[in-house]
């Protein structure tokens, strides 16, 4: 009895799932999806299960923290078990590209009347192209840009005017150390930023004094140039009425500003979700990054205000059991429709230019047009990347970097040292390539 | 000599014990065996991208790790962690054991306190940690009215982690030794009792000699263990940390060279080079065994 019930149920299942199958346009009835960014999930599988209602295949997107996110993907390439679908980065996409791990994009693209990548941002399309046959191997899925974030409260306990779109950073200086001085006996800082604060930090005071990290050609790089210095030099002083490095690296800059210990902190535009779900989220203001006087005559000028800009994008692997239904979610993901609705659900802004008008507003009670409004103001600056770019990045936060700089800001040449230095490791690391 | 021709009984439960074994066996050569041998080949070569592509450079590796002075501190300062763990993790333990070997009300209770630590996520372990030690908002620094930069000064760092390593495994230590004091024959005590023996004097004279190939056992399982120590300064120190490069251990190096890096031949012969060290080490202490493990 018992037997043959079981058998009846699994007849009944195989046959549900043959009207499935054959219901479905595609071979698979389920694509898995990795991402890294948990903030981004609920968002994206929205998006996606539209895509299931239409399709009739399943998409499972999993979510990995970031550092264990390219240990998973590096041993599912070497071992043939990547997801179907997932993001890539600017880190190392290069490496997988011409490991041929990535599904060549082109003539899935080219049939597809509702791509056309003359709509995508230049430096994310770049990104995903191959540079030995100009393939494409991933669609844009968006971008970011970097603002400043404010602590109100704290602007207001110690009677310093709010930060505004016409700050420079000589201006962030001022209010920095007034703050710092005047919250001594609470332990609050005007200012904090750590050596891993790049993207979202100093690398934008390099490229706004005229500097770079990498050059365009990814070949080589003038962070030890006179014009990067200037940079550096600036954020060095900033440095002096910052937290010290010891308490950014112990505790976090987020952490400091949530706790409300830190006045002004710069962040990426994909950490907007963090802040607007903090507890005193009331008091957060976020506005135009900082521009840089090089020329000292306390105007904006052009070239002067930078946010970097990074973009992800959705690859699938190279030989996916069904590759049409993988390329069509990513092309459901990169369609218009869905990249402005990504905007508006506040998931980020879009890799589609023009898109992204509604992201200012999809944080209700938190003004976030900061991140839209520096592309009309300022220029973007792609984020700098070469082959391998972990080796060279992670050493300049650390010692023999600037690191040491950031221990002792009082002392000049501990910075400018600094950059020579960083100079050195980035072309060992090009030259290692 | 000539090997004696099995009966078929004999053949038969052969085939039984092969079958028997083959799980085990078959685990030990996919996850075990196979790479180890995967890894010291690497460590020849310099590798490609996702195991592809890999040039066999000799010893090239070899010379650039033994002359970096990045390892050489990732090692030492690995030896630092484990005479911090393995002596203060079996002493401490050993007390608790004797102690909680002793009839009690409460004794489970107790015994389950001390390994509770062994059941948690070690990661989880070690972001409680973190935070108990963060310089400005740190339980401990609130506690003593201190201002030490337990993780951050370079001077103290090492220590710190050692005692996170040392909370974590007193407990593992503590069930094995009481499992060893449990086979410690009764009549012992007694008789030394009856001559007039202390309980120092019993403890010294019957207990320490008798439990000898358990403490063996640990000291040896904890040397292998604390020379391969990753977690703990992975999860308790930020990357950029300023006392990092003082406490990374050579594990910490390898996964820096071989994943984030995408270095996997260096990082393949740093772990060579710590397998060689290991086994060197336990080679030894199988020699002293003989001389100072009491065997009944």
């Amino acid at each position: 009895m018992r037997k043959t019930g079981f058998l009846s149920a699994a007849l009944a299942a195989c046959l549900a799932a043959g009207f499935t199958m054959s219901a479905s346009a595609y071979d698979v009835d389920k694509i898995t999806v990795n991402i890294w960014d948990n903030n981004q999930l609920a968002g994206l599988q929205q998006i996606a299960d539209e895509w299931t209602e239409q399709s009739g295949v399943k998409v499972q997107i999993d979510v990995v923290d970031w550092d264990n996110y390219w240990t998973l993907l590096e041993s599912g390439a070497s071992g043939g078990t990547l997801p179907d679908v997932f993001w890539m980065h600017s880190n190392v996409v290069q490496m997988y590209m011409e490991n041929d791990m990535l599904l060549n994009l082109d003539e899935y693209i080219e049939k597809d009347d509702k791509i056309d990548m003359a709509n995508y941002y230049e430096g994310v399309t770049d990104l995903f192209t191959r540079d030995d046959n100009g393939s494409i191997y991933g669609l844009p899925k968006d971008h970011d840009t970097i603002a400043l974030l404010y602590n109100k409260a704290l602007f207001d306990k110690y009677g310093v005017d709010y930060p505004t779109d016409d700050w420079s950073w000589e201006d962030v200086l001022d209010a920095a150390t007034k703050i710092t001085e005047g919250g001594k006996d609470d332990g609050v800082y005007g200012y904090a930023i750590n050596t891993s604060n790049n993207q979202d930090g100093w690398y934008n005071l390099i490229y706004g004094y005229g500097g770079n990290v990498v050059s365009e050609d990814h070949k080589s790089s003038s962070i030890g140039s006179d014009e990067a210095k200037a940079g550096m030099e600036m954020m060095r002083k900033i440095l002096e009425v910052s937290a010290p490095q010891m308490t950014v690296a112990e505790t976090g800059t987020d952490a400091l500003f949530t706790s409300g210990l830190a006045a002004m902190i710069t962040q990426g535009s994909w950490m907007i979700n963090t802040f607007y779900k903090a507890e005193n989220h009331d008091d957060y203001a976020w506005a135009m990054i900082p521009y840089s006087d090089a020329n000292g005559n306390g105007a904006c000028d052009e070239g002067e205000r930078v946010s970097c800009y990074n973009g992800l994008g959705w690859s699938a692997k190279a030989d996916p059991e069904d590759p049409q239904a993988c390329y069509d979610l990513i092309s459901w993901f990169c369609q218009e429709e869905q990249q402005k609705e990504q905007a508006k659900l506040g998931v980020t802004m879009g890799g589609m230019k023009g898109i992204s008008e509604d992201f200012a507003s999809a944080f209700e009670g938190m003004d976030v047009s900061a991140f839209t409004k520096v592309e009309e103001a300022g220029s973007l600056f792609f984020r700098p990347y070469t082959r391998n770019t972990p080796v060279w990045e992670d050493a300049l936060q650390q010692d023999g970097a600037f690191l040491n700089a950031w221990q002792d800001p009082s002392d000049p040449e501990l910075m400018a040292q600094a950059c020579d230095n960083a100079q050195t490791i980035i072309e060992n690391a090009i030259a290692a390539e | 000599m000539k090997k004696a021709k099995m009966s078929v009984a004999a053949k038969k439960e052969e085939r039984w014990a092969w079958l028997f074994v083959a799980p085990t066996m078959l685990g030990l050569i996919i996850l075990n065996f196979y790479p180890i041998v995967s890894t010291i080949y690497q460590s020849f070569c310099k590798t490609g991208d996702f195991g592809k592509g890999n040039i066999f450079i000799g010893l090239k590796n070899y010379q650039a790790v033994l002359v970096d002075p990045e390892v050489w501190q990732s090692f030492w300062n690995t030896i630092k962690y484990a005479i911090i763990e393995v002596p203060f993790g079996i002493a401490i333990a050993l007390v608790l054991a004797v102690l909680l070997n002793k009839k009690m009300i409460g004794r489970s209770l107790y015994r389950t306190i001390f390994f509770v630590p062994m059941v948690c996520a070690p990661a989880a372990v070690a972001m409680v940690w973190r935070w108990m030690y963060n310089t400005q908002f740190g339980l401990l620094n609130n506690v003593f009215h201190t201002k030490i930069a337990w993780i951050s000064d370079p001077k103290i760092a090492w220590i710190s982690v050692g005692v996170i390593g040392v909370w974590s495994i007193i407990g593992y230590n503590m069930v094995l030794f009481i499992g060893g004091l449990q086979d410690i024959p009764g009549d012992f005590y007694e008789a030394a009792r009856i001559d007039g023996a202390s309980e120092l004097r019993q403890f010294w004279s019957i207990t320490i000699p008798l439990l000898s190939p358990t403490t063996f056992f640990i000291v040896q399982t904890r040397i292998i263990g604390a020379l391969t120590v990753f977690d703990l300064m992975f999860m308790v120190m930020d990357k950029t940390n300023v006392a990092l490069k003082n406490v990374q251990s050579a594990v910490y190096l390898f996964y820096q060279y071989a994943f984030t890096n995408g270095n996997k031949g260096y990082g393949a012969t740093i772990v060579v080079v710590l397998l060689i060290f290991i086994m060197i080490l336990t080679f030894i202490l199988q020699r002293v065994e003989k001389k100072w493990v009491y065997h009944n």
